[in-house]
């Protein structure tokens, strides 16, 4: 069982113990202190892993495999009180839930990779079927994702054709383009026409990267799809944990090592909104096929593609065309936090600055007592709070101390990333 | 009879930078800057007790707070607030607080000075500091208030193309937490700020004539933005959405992105200049050999 470890350790294992003795009770009895103290650690020593030198993989083609067998029925998992409280659960289904938490996972991941590409692929019944193609527009994903409610779930999950058939698209893609599959795997079973270790192997061999997010338990053969692969395994405890887990899958992954880089031709095409008699009114190539009634109108602006003047609504997108990739410059702006990204602060006790700074220098907030801990800009030798730490380092990616400081800023742009 | 109401925070930018073109043709300019904006301010506080205010100045070397005065126990204000010709005490001391702060501000400066000049003023920056307080404020708040932010740029200066990243960052995060950018500028055309109000949904305005700027701060920025669809405001501007390639900026219709480090080209060239990685010579596409996989998986 050697070669089954692979840093984290199983309990039968005894690989830990008397987990209960890491919460302390504070001065005044309370836990309160205590496990605010350790989801802060547990969210600083999350930032402090991400280093800024690795190269990522920013044109994602991500495919999202929903378990759709009868085990999803299961009402096991409950989401939490304070969920209840708010919604009214008469037969409050916890498969719809999950894919409310879903929808939310596909907006926050086209937010943050606006370049990339998503496509969707349910199994139940021992086949798999797609239900959504590779596209990177997000309200077509989600409405494929909210009709799920409608199908029942029957049958058993098939792991190995799900596979085949995400295999069968990611291997047409270009080599500079990441390949990513995602599993959200509720039942302990799966049933496959063939070795799954030969597709495990295919998937390896084209670069698949493979991450399973368990909602029932570890499944050996996940565990192994994933290592094999280099994605990330997870089971889930209850639905913030899910939410959690899904949230990880938004970053971009590290580069796989034979991930080429190429220069891809784009367009960047203006909104002209034609106005006055000769305007004519044209439907968008988007829309032309769609069924009458679905967002499919006559408008006389839109997008024009500079190569071959075919009228799009929105950006994203892929010109059927001519085959350019459309974006506007905000949609690459997005990704440009991921490569200069914000140093991580240096951590001080707050009574060996407390003399030169007595307020946060981004939010003006006084230091108290509760703040132990101060942190420090090594660029521009700021102190901020804590919280303006994590609001730097999750939304803001630019610290307002370098920002506001010409010298400094001389310094962040010459600095030239790997 | 309890109604919602709703908490209007306004966070004003005043672009201080003695560097600025309008600045250094007319010097009371400022002042006319400062009078007009006081007036804005407490116009604001006026409309609802709940609303609240800041101003931030933006100078040369860092931004400093001039509203609310930074609580510090070294520079406690001790302004006497003693009412002057029956003015609401809020409003005298918003605007004793102002001057009193930014004339440290100017003359802590002037004493500093040294020969180096940078003309560009650091809104970026500004801008994030103010998302910082707002973040702040938002997470002050009691259960159960709303509150809307919007923040207030009023700068002289022209485009700086060396903030980009700075101004992108802070854009979308604005986007995100739901905070309005509106920007008032008095001299020329900015579109990195046009964009960021487009992204926003803030306004942007060019004042044609200085000498009206109370006006133009009182028509256009004063609703709050609940308010602004029941208005009829100046129509958006038409923001230029294309990219301006690396190598000569200049705004491109079509160009080549580099798949590491997403810099844009006009033209193929066999190393990114950004992040020195190689690239391979666009060829023909070479065939795939898939007749021979498909064979050997059988």
């Amino acid at each position: 069982m050697a070669e089954e470890e692979d840093g984290k350790e199983y309990r039968w294992e005894t690989g830990y113990e008397k987990t209960w003795e890491a919460i302390k009770e504070d001065d005044e009895g309370l836990l309160e202190g205590s496990v605010a103290e350790i989801i802060q650690r547990a969210k600083r020593k999350r930032q402090a892993e991400r280093h800024g030198n690795t190269r990522l993989g920013m044109m994602r083609h991500i495919y999202l495999v929903i378990d759709n067998s009868e085990c999803m029925n299961n009402q096991d998992l409950k989401p939490t009180r304070q969920l209840c409280n708010s919604k009214n659960l008469i037969n409050f289904n916890l498969f719809h839930y999950y894919l409310q938490l879903l929808e939310g996972f596909i907006d926050e991941f086209f937010d943050q990779n606006p370049i990339s590409q998503m496509g969707i692929i349910i199994t139940k019944n021992k086949r798999a079927e797609r239900i959504s193609e590779l596209a990177g527009n997000s309200r077509k994903h989600i409405k494929a994702v909210q009709q799920l409610n409608q199908i029942p779930c029957s049958g058993e999950p098939s792991l190995q054709n799900a596979l085949e058939l995400a295999l069968r698209s990611l291997k047409m893609l270009p080599s500079h383009a990441s390949r990513e599959i995602l599993i959200l795997m509720g039942s302990l079973t799966t049933c496959d026409p063939g070795d799954i270790s030969v597709t495990i192997q295919n998937l390896k061999s084209q670069g698949v990267r493979c991450s399973v997010i368990a909602l029932a338990a570890e499944v050996h053969v996940c565990r192994r799809l994933c290592r094999e692969t280099g994605g990330l395994f997870g089971v889930i405890l209850d639905d913030c944990h899910y939410k959690d887990q899904l949230l990880q899958h938004v970053d971009p992954p590290p580069a796989a090592t034979f991930l080429d880089s190429s220069l891809i031709k784009m367009g960047f095409p203006h909104h002209n909104i034609l106005e006055g008699k000769e305007a004519s009114l044209t439907m968008c190539m988007c829309h032309v096929d769609a069924p009458d009634g679905e967002d499919s109108k006559l408008k006389s602006g839109g997008y024009f593609c500079p190569q071959c003047y075919s009228k799009y609504c929105e950006l994203p997108v892929e010109c059927k065309a001519c085959g350019l990739t459309l974006v506007s410059a905000p949609h690459l702006a997005r990704s440009y936090h991921h490569l200069f990204p914000v140093e991580n602060f240096i951590e001080l006790e707050y009574k060996d600055v407390k003399e030169a700074n007595e307020l946060c220098y981004a939010c003006q907030k006084k230091f108290a007592d509760i703040d132990k801990h101060v942190y420090e800009c090594g660029k521009c030798s700021r102190i901020f709070c804590l919280d303006c730490d994590l609001f730097i380092h999750d939304s803001l990616h630019t610290c307002p101390g370098c920002a506001t400081n010409p010298t400094t800023l001389q310094d962040i742009l010459t600095s030239a990333p790997s | 009879m309890s109604e919602e109401v709703d908490i209007s925070l306004l966070v004003i930018i005043l672009d201080t930078n003695p560097a600025q073109k309008k600045l250094r043709e007319d010097t009371h300019i400022l002042t006319l800057c400062l009078e007009s904006i006081i007036a804005l301010a407490n116009s604001h506080l006026m409309l609802k007790a709940t609303n609240k205010l800041a101003i931030l100045a933006c100078h040369r070397k860092s931004t400093e707070f001039l509203y609310p005065p930074p609580q510090t126990a070294a520079g406690a204000s001790t302004l006497s607030m003693r009412q002057i010709d029956g003015q609401y005490e809020l409003f005298t001391q918003v605007e004793k607080t102002v001057r009193q702060n930014l004339q440290n501000l100017v003359m802590q400066d002037v004493r500093n000075i040294t020969t180096e000049s940078s003309t560009e003023s650091l809104l970026a920056g500004a801008i994030a500091m103010a998302l910082c307080y707002i973040h702040r404020l938002e997470v002050e708040l009691p259960a159960g208030s709303k509150m809307n932010s919007r923040v207030l740029t009023v700068t002289g200066s022209a485009d700086s193309a060396s903030q980009y990243m700075s101004y992108m960052n802070v854009f979308f995060t604005a986007q995100k937490q739901n905070v309005t950018l509106d920007v008032c500028s008095l001299d020329q055309d900015m579109g990195l700020l046009q964009q960021g109000c487009d992204i926003t949904g803030g306004l942007y305005l060019r004042i044609p004539q200085i000498q009206g700027l109370l006006q133009y701060l009182l028509w256009v920025f004063l609703p709050e933005p609940p308010i602004r669809k029941k208005l009829v405001l100046p129509p958006p501007v038409k923001v230029d959405y294309r990219a301006a390639c690396f190598c000569h900026r200049e705004l491109i219709d079509i160009g080549f992105v580099c798949s590491v480090c997403l810099s844009i080209f006009c033209k193929f060239s066999p190393i990114c200049t950004t992040c020195h990685t190689v690239f391979k010579s666009p060829g023909p596409l070479p065939i795939k050999p898939r007749r021979r996989k498909s064979s050997s998986a059988k």
